[in-house]
């Protein structure tokens, strides 16, 4: 199930919910939970980030594999060339004081899902999660 | 999502009912942005109706956290459903942040 989003602009809800009402999206609670936040995360991350006020499109897929039991999400853009999984995990180790504000949007997505992979490919940022349910 | 803010004795009470994503953070945050302003910084948040947050509720609920220590008071977040918890747990926001 794909689907090209253009602009992006203030669309994040509506991308969420398209992937989110997928009938790959497993019927379980804690697993719809996990899902959620995860997407919710990486699309946020495509429309705030990736085209510097959000003119640009996102396509997004979600596909389940029946055979492995594996629902795999991926988001592409064609915004700047950027690696989120580059970016420093944050320490949760640190009291309240010295906790930076922010940061924890793929960090989340990270713990939430069983892989995170991102390429750049004919231009375009490609961020692939995938969860067994 | 809603947010409703109750004054008793010199706290603070707060129940929050629905999910804290990016359509409400918004609103999470001038919740939270009143809460700052209190002249009594203890303040108790009663999550049992709150089935989700993203990281953007987090980060608000961060501030909130770090203005009340400033101030000499106390957060309390109580209630959470277990993934919920998940999210504090994993970020290590349970550590920082008092949750009963």
């Amino acid at each position: 199930m794909k689907k090209r989003f253009n602009p992006i602009k203030d669309k994040s809800s509506e991308i969420i919910e398209y992937l989110m009402s997928s009938p790959d999206i497993p019927d379980d609670d804690v697993l719809q939970f996990k899902l959620r936040l995860s997407i919710e995360e990486a699309v946020e991350n495509v429309v705030r980030y990736a085209y510097d006020g959000g003119i640009g499109w996102l396509e997004v897929d979600i596909h389940f594999d029946q055979d492995a039991l594996l629902l795999t999400i991926e988001l592409r853009d064609a915004g700047t060339p950027f690696n989120p999984l580059e970016k420093e995990d944050p320490d949760v180790t640190k009291g309240a004081e010295d906790r930076e504000v922010g940061g924890l949007g793929i960090f989340l997505c990270k713990k939430m899902m069983d892989s995170i992979e991102y390429r750049y490919e004919d231009g375009n940022n490609v961020l692939t999660m995938t969860k067994k349910v | 999502m809603e947010v409703t803010i109750n004054k008793q004795d010199n706290k603070t009470f707060v129940v929050i009912n629905g999910r804290i994503d990016t359509t409400t953070v918004d609103q999470f945050q001038q919740a939270a942005n009143t809460l700052m302003e209190e002249e009594h910084p203890d303040i108790d948040i009663d999550c049992t109706a709150l089935s989700y947050t993203s990281s953007q509720g987090l980060r608000t609920i961060l501030m909130l956290q770090k203005c009340v220590m400033k101030k000499g008071g106390k957060l309390v977040l109580r209630n959470m459903n277990p993934q919920v918890k998940e999210v504090f747990d994993i970020t290590g926001f349970s550590n920082i942040i008092t949750i009963i």
